[in-house]
């Protein structure tokens, strides 16, 4: 049993469990009432000012929840979260806004939680289901179709938030060229520097999830937050005792063992120092499978075999 | 009932290819899907969010259990039978993942529906009001149908008995719809996806100019670090400047402190000790930051569009 267990080790699923029980606990702390604190984002000071400025010019706000493969992500569910703060905005100023999507997932969740952004503020007859469109589920007509968007209308404000590749220069620079006050967020790191190039204001990393807390201050959303550090915290406390088990290891540290070329731990004639990858540390944490696991069991009969399942491949 | 024989043509989910089992079974699944959507729309809240939170909650659940649950080692073959309950369970999870893959894309499906309707009604109305730019809105209907109608055209006489002779390539086996798809894919849409992407060239040059203007000592750092990066990349540069290095400066001298300002080893010394080490960080961050957001998803705990 276990084969996730055999590639990655139990570490890398035990971490996982433990992240989610800080986000959890944390969480429960918020509701019972704890005060915690959030350090101010500069990025997103900004969205009463960057919607104010397109009311006072009579434009829109444009607002992109990136690309995503499949129809509905975390990454374009947590801009859609922003989006909703900022619509709300928006629509205490009377300011119109856009929403582009990628694919119709996003347009219907969109459409949902905008709409009741707008009967909360009690503005449901100034909701427009067509301010939130399906562009296109190909990058780059998506891409034309925005840019198009914002020279068409002339958006005063632009967010660029969430899964964004190749076309995040195409927008951000296309609204640049016409003066548009943008905040961007990308959830791939290679995109951040375009946006850093481009735009006025950019969420970086995890500053993106830390958002909706920022704004909302809702105590799920704030526990989990904080639940997050916690876990970053847990992180970052592995890498320095790893640093400093690892020079240890390396500096005093003696095998008579070594992997062979089959990924088999061989005694060795005579004692050495010991490699970085070879402490028990990196052992945890990359662990080396044994390669002579097998595993003899029973065949079912020919007319009760799983067709439409996985098996086979090994997994 | 093996539900995870759900591809095998003799089961209650499926049937032989075409026949007319299959488009009554289809048709139903089609009336008993809509008929339950269409009441949870009309389903008072109260009764709309428990069954929301409970699909939620269940899908979350599957692929939680299938990346966390213990997979079976070494199982070879579809013919293995498992040796105990947790095995079994294990086997059930993994044979299962066709099934709730084929769920979403068939969900995934019908929402291209609901993206061709919005595209529809939103320009459809441009054309007929005759609102500013509608000439725009008539190209993109008049090229929506156009692809839809010689894509579906080319792939239904690909479906018949001779169709799968008909190459992917220009031959003398190909009529007007296989031209017309592929003046419409390969001649027009590729080509305008091609220039969009180059644009991005141009767009880096301005951007870049802009972002690497000396005005603040980050601008600075940045503009000096771009530099040496770039110039490692051009051998023209740095192979001259590194052995001007090594033999003049360093003498020679292998073990030389000053060797450390070659281009090259310069650049390494950017990309391993401040570079990876930042993008580290902050990929540390992204992910438990998606792990914490998918599971406010899956538990439902997010009240959504949230509030101040």
């Amino acid at each position: 049993m276990g084969d996730q267990y055999r590639d990655t080790g139990f570490i890398g699923i035990l971490i996982t469990l433990v992240v989610a029980a800080f986000v959890l606990f944390n969480i429960k702390r918020a509701k019972g009432g704890k005060e915690l604190f959030i350090r101010r984002i500069a990025g997103l000071n900004t969205i009463d000012e960057a919607v104010g400025r397109a009311t006072e010019m009579g434009r829109p706000v444009l607002m992109v929840p990136g690309l995503s493969d499949t129809s509905v992500n975390a990454k374009s569910m947590q801009a859609i979260n922003i989006f909703a703060y900022v619509s709300r905005v928006a629509a205490r100023f009377f300011n119109p806004i856009l929403v582009c999507c990628y694919n119709a997932g996003i347009l219907t969740v969109a459409t949902e939680i905008i709409r009741d952004v707008y009967q909360q503020e009690g503005l449901a007859d100034r909701f427009d289901p067509d301010s939130i469109r399906f562009i296109s589920d190909r990058q780059f007509a998506f891409a034309a179709g925005i840019a198009g968007l914002i020279l068409r209308e002339q958006a005063a404000a632009c967010f660029f938030m969430g899964e964004f590749y190749a076309e995040s220069l195409i927008l951000a620079e296309t609204a640049n060229s016409i003066g548009a006050i943008q905040v961007a967020s990308s959830t791939e790191l290679t995109q951040t520097p375009f946006f850093i190039a481009a735009c006025d204001y950019v969420l970086i990393g995890d500053e993106f999830y830390a958002a909706s807390a920022y704004l909302t201050r809702q105590p799920v959303l704030v526990g989990s937050l904080v639940g997050q550090d916690w876990a970053k915290f847990m992180i970052a406390g592995f890498i320095l005792v790893g640093l400093a088990y690892n020079s240890g290891a390396v500096l005093i540290g003696k095998t008579d063992h070594e992997f062979d070329d089959d990924n088999h731990w061989v005694a060795t004639p005579k004692e050495r120092p010991m490699r970085a990858t070879e402490s028990m540390m990196s052992r945890i944490f990359d662990p080396h499978p044994d390669p002579d696991v097998k595993i003899q069991r029973e065949k079912h009969p020919a007319d009760e075999l799983p067709i439409g399942g996985g098996a086979g491949d090994g997994q | 009932m093996n539900l995870l024989l759900a591809l095998d043509p003799s089961s209650l989910w499926n049937g032989e290819n075409g026949s007319t089992g299959l488009w009554i079974k289809i048709i139903l699944a089609l009336l008993v899907t809509s008929g339950g959507v269409f009441a949870l729309a009309r389903a008072p809240a109260q009764v709309r969010k428990p069954v929301i939170v409970a699909v939620t909650f269940l899908s979350g659940l599957y692929y939680v259990l299938f990346w966390l649950f213990p997979q079976p080692i070494n199982r070879s073959t579809p013919s293995d039978a498992p040796r105990n309950m947790l095995e079994a369970a294990s086997f059930w999870i993994s044979d299962a993942q066709n099934i709730v893959a084929n769920i979403s894309n068939i969900i995934a499906g019908f929402l291209i529906g609901l993206g061709i309707y919005s595209l529809l009604r939103i320009h459809l109305r441009k054309i007929v009001k005759k609102q500013t730019d509608w000439g725009f809105s008539a190209v993109l209907v008049v090229s929506l149908v156009a692809m839809t109608l010689f894509g579906y055209w080319d792939w239904a006489n690909r479906q018949s008995p001779a169709g799968g002779t008909i190459p992917f390539v220009p031959s003398s086996a190909w009529g007007f719809q296989q031209y017309a798809r592929d003046l419409l894919f390969d001649g027009l849409l590729q080509q305008m996806d091609a220039g969009m992407f180059s644009v991005v060239a141009f767009y880096i040059m301005s951007a870049a100019y802009r972002a690497f203007r000396a005005r603040s000592i980050e601008a600075t750092i940045l503009l000096i670090t771009a530099l040496i990066v770039m110039l490692s990349f051009m051998g023209v540069i740095q192979k001259p400047w590194d052995d001007f290095v090594a033999g003049t400066l360093a003498g020679g001298n292998k073990d030389s402190v000053l060797n450390g300002l070659k281009l090259s080893d310069t650049y390494t010394w950017i990309r391993g000790s401040i570079q990876t080490p930042a993008i580290r960080g902050i990929d540390f961050g992204v992910g438990v930051g998606l792990l914490a957001m998918g599971l406010r998803i899956w538990l439902s705990l997010e009240k959504t569009g949230g509030n101040d």
